[in-house]
């Protein structure tokens, strides 16, 4: 019985079971929803919900309220490079990555700066980032024709590559098996969970702090970056402010999958299970035969339910 | 019939038991002294009197009626004031609104700034002439200095005017006449029959102001007198126990054997910085080098200044010969120093992650390693956790599933795996069991027996005199006093600690 | 054991000590000098119909500012304070249009308007403070829901308030304009609010919560009240909001949020909490409208206009937390 609800507590078997959960559900209201391509679609919409998290996730993971208001905004800004680099040609493909990836380090750094250099709060940082690329995205979209994405990017999100599966879920796959290696089996790892959960600690040991942090915001801004191209291979020509929907889904999935706010506690295998869960339950409000405002107070409430299973803060009185 | 009677309370966090069975008596009109060693259970007893801890088990009888503090309101209204050793000032408020902030004077829906300003003005003038520079009413708390604080926070536990008062280490930062004064308000409410709980580590003060005294060692009550029956002599016997008291004296004779004559392995000249001044000292390879002293006299600060986490303002500093200049941890690491804090929950332990994961960042540093692979770092740990006797289930269980004494000693094992040329201690056994500190000293000396260079600072002056080859006595900032071979005894310890600077 | 060394105390200077009581005087310094900036490039934003202009515009969002300053005193943060707008909004159009538009209609609609907004507040100092659950995701969670309802009131914009509503809003009175009136009772309220015990708890709260707690405050009770006093605040922005547009949107008040927080911060206070004053939050939101109509005035190209507004705010931010910082190191 305790071990059952040993495993009850864990965020990411909760995730899981809540998935499986959500699907029958699904099922049930309407047929079909979890047919195989449905299921692959709903993949490949929380593979970029998910990519985003990853960027959050670390940021979060490295402690001392860190979070990322801007992904949004790089995301929007990337998807809108990668059109015009690649704008419907196969050959523009390589310069869109480097252009976009290069981009989001460049945001990610800027805010890594702030952040621990001027010793600006995350929130406040990321905040005024998030307003500059929006200024951007306005200036861009005036001055250059709004681009395509190219057929290759097209049929690497949404077309059958490898056991069925399109590119960008092993993708996904494949940044999950990266993070997860990278958090446990590097000394990089060791030092992003070392900052996050005693940053002075963590310093008295030697970690380079302010170097890890700029590096942890660096990485949100690429993987900002990366899921831009995506989903502009996704919607197949950009639009104003694609990216704004992930900012504050990017850290609810973190929060689903076990990873603390305050730093320093949880890791990505659980927010891909957050993603998924998340883009689930959006899928079934749009499925079922209710109006815009029922999905809507549904989907808050749900979410606060969950957050009851997670991280609740340390009471007053131990 | 007693005014507060506790019995039989115990709180345990996890696998860490902080109070077995606590039992205390308190009368109205007295000052009651709780005294123990670090982690022998006070304050979990005291913050359970105040409602701000929940007892697992046990009975409160106020006025010989049971009652349940279900927290600091309550214990507010039951008539129970505390001082928190902690403090629980809130910085950015000035110095009257933290004396008024639990009971605020009201003219209808507004805060009576004027009944505020005087009732605070009551308390500040209790210790009118020795609250010192810089201090005013309308000050904010965080530009006092320390004692200032805590003499807000006396203030604040006076203000309440409750019949029952704790006092958890109120006077650890204040100097003689603060505390002088506070006795004389002591004296004045016992007179006005208030009960008080009183819990200091200073034997002087304890006889000076005390009535009644209760010992606790390793979480439970072992016994209870009236100051006028015992001495400190035997007040000590109760607090550290009958074996403890017969094992110090073969410990400090084995110390004697390791005075070497080494190359000097860390000498420093004119060192200044936050909190001291005009620090002199060479220590040899295979010695160990004690600063003693009142705690906060400035040695904790030297340490962690040779360690690069606080700023020098000046002075020279040579390590195995060559010149160095500490300005982080990390280059004091990769320069051959090790630091191991008495705080090891702020300084040490990486709170939520593997036993592994605490131990090995020194070895990453050092060999500039970039992968962390669990294999051959399991066969790199194990010596050096071994080294000190410590108990674990496996290297991925998470720190927090260790007592405070095996925790210190994984955050310790992080320098065995690459040693290190010198070892600077700073109170390591603040907190933790009587057998991880003799685990944890047998190491010292024999890392000094290696050859290692190790100063030392411990706030127990039986450690320091039991381990130590010389002893560098601290006051106000600077050394006062170098106590070698016969001369370090008790006596002299506590002459030169307690001298006016 | 008193030694020069170990105990030098630290010099309360005289700017640093005024700054430390009065936070808001960089945020102040700010706006004056964009106030005059804006002069030089156009007079006539200077003049009282430049001016009306302006408070016109941003009543709401300093009103929003200050709702949201009150839970940053707690170190909380409320992330649907713009929905609460959305929803007190649609809420009171759709009430006066249901009642006709009548005088009678227009302050039972405010009556309404008011609770809901104390309501949401209280729903959200439930979910955070007593069910303990991260302000961020929280009140992003609540903000979901509160546009939900605001969307079963009114599923689409355009819904007209009465114009005895925004008349007035507009209007002048004694040759004064309303909102002028309306700042005045606004800078009243505030003043009456500075001296409640609620202001000085939160404080203490944000301050150190454990120590709060520990000194006997109810420490849950206060975050609770901080919430409804946001939910309060935020209804009175949405009074302003329709004012302003004279309708209805169920969204209107979502873009609003962010700013609250930027205008907080720029004000001078600490969002870790336990420092700050609601006067920098008003001063912190016409910074913003100042900027914006700044960047107007010296004629950046208009699809340039965005980018500059978001680097000015940037910049302000990052001066107003270094020289608050510096002020008081």
């Amino acid at each position: 019985m305790n071990a059952v609800l040993d495993l009850l507590k864990r965020p990411l078997v909760v995730a899981l079971a809540l998935i499986l959960l959500l699907l029958v559900v699904g099922e049930l209201l309407s047929p079909g929803f979890a047919s195989p391509t449905q299921i692959m679609r709903l993949l490949i919409v929380a593979a970029l919900l998910g990519i985003v998290a990853a960027g959050q996730n670390l940021v979060i993971l490295g402690g001392r309220e860190g979070i990322d208001l801007s992904v949004g905004g790089v995301v929007s800004l990337s998807a809108i490079i990668a059109g015009n680099l690649m704008n419907g040609q196969d050959a523009g493909i390589p310069l869109a990555i480097i252009g976009c990836i290069a981009t989001g380090a460049l945001f990610g750094l800027a805010n890594g700066l702030g952040v621990t250099l001027l010793r600006i709060p995350p929130l406040v940082m990321t905040l005024g980032m998030l307003g500059v690329l929006q200024g951007l995205l306005v200036v861009i979209r005036q001055g250059i024709p709004s681009g395509r994405a190219a057929p290759g990017l097209s049929q690497f999100v949404t077309q059958p590559f490898l056991f069925g599966l399109p590119g960008i879920i092993w993708l996904w796959v494949a940044i999950g098996v990266l993070l997860a290696l990278l958090l446990s089996r590097t000394v990089y790892g060791h030092r992003v969970y070392a900052i996050g959960s005693n940053e002075q600690a963590a310093r008295m040991a030697g970690v380079p702090v302010a170097a890890v942090r700029v590096s942890l915001f660096v990485l949100s801004g690429v993987f900002a970056a990366i899921a831009g191209i995506c989903l502009l291979g996704y919607s197949g020509s950009s639009f104003a402010n694609v990216g704004e929907q992930y900012m504050l889904p990017s850290i609810i999935a973190v929060v689903f999958g076990g990873t603390s706010l305050a730093g320093g506690k949880g890791g990505y295998t659980g927010t891909m299970a957050g993603a998924m869960m998340l883009t689930v339950l959006t899928a079934i409000l749009t499925t079922v035969n209710i109006d815009e405002s029922g999905r809507q107070m549904i989907f808050g409430a749900t979410l606060l339910a969950l957050m009851l299973f997670y991280g609740r803060g340390r009471a007053m009185r131990a | 019939m007693a005014k507060l009677k506790i019995s039989g309370v115990s709180k345990a966090y996890g696998a860490t038991v902080a109070l077995s069975r606590g039992d205390l008596e308190l009368e109205a009109g007295e000052v009651h002294v709780l005294i123990g060693s670090n982690g022998s259970g006070k304050s979990t007893l005291c913050k359970i009197v105040a409602g701000s801890v929940k007892p697992d088990a046990g009975e409160v009888l106020l006025d010989g009626k049971p009652v349940t503090v279900s927290g600091p309101q309550a214990a507010k209204a039951l008539g129970i004031g505390i001082f928190y050793q902690e403090l629980s000032l809130a910085a950015r408020r000035t110095v009257e609104e933290n004396i008024c902030l639990p009971d605020l004077p009201m003219r209808g829906p507004f805060v009576d700034r004027r009944a505020l300003s005087e009732k605070a003005a009551r308390y500040i003038a209790l210790f009118d002439g020795v609250t010192g520079g810089g201090f005013a009413a309308d000050a904010t708390v965080d530009v006092l200095r320390a004692d200032q604080r805590q003499l807000v926070e006396i203030m604040k536990a006076l203000a309440t005017e409750a019949p029952v008062l704790i006092f958890d280490e109120p006077t650890s930062a204040l100097d003689r006449a603060q505390v002088d004064r506070f006795f004389e308000i002591l004296r004045r409410l016992k007179a006005e029959g208030r009960a008080m709980v009183f819990i200091s580590h200073r034997m002087d003060e304890i006889f000076a102001i005390g009535d009644s005294v209760t010992v606790l060692r390793d979480g439970r009550t072992v016994g209870t007198s009236r100051i006028a029956d015992t001495t400190p002599a035997e007040v000590v016997r109760l607090m550290v126990g009958e074996e403890q008291a017969q094992a110090a004296p073969a410990a400090a004779a084995e110390t004697v054997k390791t005075d070497g004559a080494g190359p000097v392995g860390l000498a420093v000249s004119a060192l200044a910085g936050p909190g001291f001044a005009g620090v002199s000292f060479a220590v040899r390879q295979g010695e160990i080098l004690g600063f003693g002293g009142l705690h906060g006299q400035g040695q904790s600060s030297v340490l962690r200044a040779l360690f690069g986490a606080l700023p020098l303002a000046a002075g020279a500093v040579t390590l195995k010969g060559g010149a160095y200049r500490p300005h982080s941890p990390r280059a004091a690491i990769r320069a051959g120093l090790a630091y191991v804090s008495g705080d090891r929950g702020r300084d040490g332990v990486i709170q939520g992650r593997p036993i592994l994961e605490n131990v090995t960042p020194i070895h990453f540093l050092r060999n500039r390693l970039t992968l962390a692979r669990p294999g051959p770092l399991r066969d790199k740990a194990t010596p050096a956790v071994e080294a000190l006797h410590t108990r674990f289930a496996g290297f991925s269980h998470p720190i927090g599933s260790l007592s405070g004494g095996n925790q210190q000693k994984i955050v310790i094992a992080r320098w065995l795996i690459d040693r290190p040329d010198v070892l600077l201690l700073d109170d390591p056994t603040k907190g933790i069991d009587l057998s991880a500190k003799a685990d944890l000293f047998a190491l010292v000396r024999k890392l000094a027996a290696e050859g290692m260079a190790i100063v030392l600072y411990s706030s127990e002056d039986a450690e320091l005199l039991a381990n130590s080859d010389r002893i560098l006595v601290f006051n106000g900032g600077r050394v006062t006093r170098e106590l070698a071979g016969a001369d370090r005894t008790r006596f002299n310890l506590y002459e030169a600690a307690y001298e006016a600077a | 054991m008193v030694d020069a060394v170990a105990k030098a105390p630290r010099q309360a200077g005289g700017i640093r000590r005024f700054i430390e009581r009065y936070p808001f005087v960089p945020a102040l310094v700010i706006m004056l000098v964009l106030l005059a900036l804006n002069g030089i490039w156009q007079p006539r934003s200077v003049s009282l119909v430049g001016i009306t202009g302006l408070v016109k515009t941003y009543l709401a969002l300093m009103l929003l500012a200050v709702a949201q300053t009150y839970v940053v005193y707690a170190g909380d943060i409320d992330l649907s304070a713009g929905a609460i707008v959305s929803l007190v909004n649609v809420v009171i159009v759709a009430f006066m249009a249901a009642m006709g538009g009548s005088a009678f209609s227009v302050i039972g609609a405010m009556a309404i308007g008011l609770g809901v907004g104390l309501a949401c507040g209280i729903v959200n100092g439930i979910v955070v403070a007593a069910f303990r659950l991260q302000a961020i995701v929280a009140t992003f969670a609540t903000s979901i829901f509160f546009t939900g309802l605001a969307l079963y009131v009114m599923p689409v914009a355009g819904t007209p308030a009465p114009a005895t509503f925004w008349r007035t809003f507009g209007a002048r009175y004694f040759e004064i304009p309303f909102v002028f009136y309306a700042a005045v009772l606004l800078a009243v309220i505030l003043s009456l609010l500075a001296r409640t015990r609620l202001s000085l708890q939160l404080l203490a709260v944000g301050d150190d919560a454990q120590g709060a707690y520990q000194s006997g405050l109810p420490v849950t009770a206060i975050r609770i009240r901080g919430y409804a006093l946001c939910g309060l605040f935020a209804a009175l922005a949405a009074f302003c909001v329709t004012g302003d547009t004279a309708s209805g949107d169920p969204l209107v008040g979502g873009k609003m949020t962010l700013f609250s927080v930027a205008a907080v911060v720029l004000g001078g206070s600490a969002l870790a909490g336990g420092y700050g004053t609601v006067v920098g939050s008003v001063f912190g939101a016409l910074i913003i409208g100042l900027i914006n109509s700044l960047v107007y005035f010296v004629g950046t190209p208009s699809e340039w206009q965005n980018l500059v507004q978001g680097l000015a705010i940037l910049v302000a931010l990052v001066a107003g937390i270094l020289i608050g910082r510096r002020a008081r190191a």
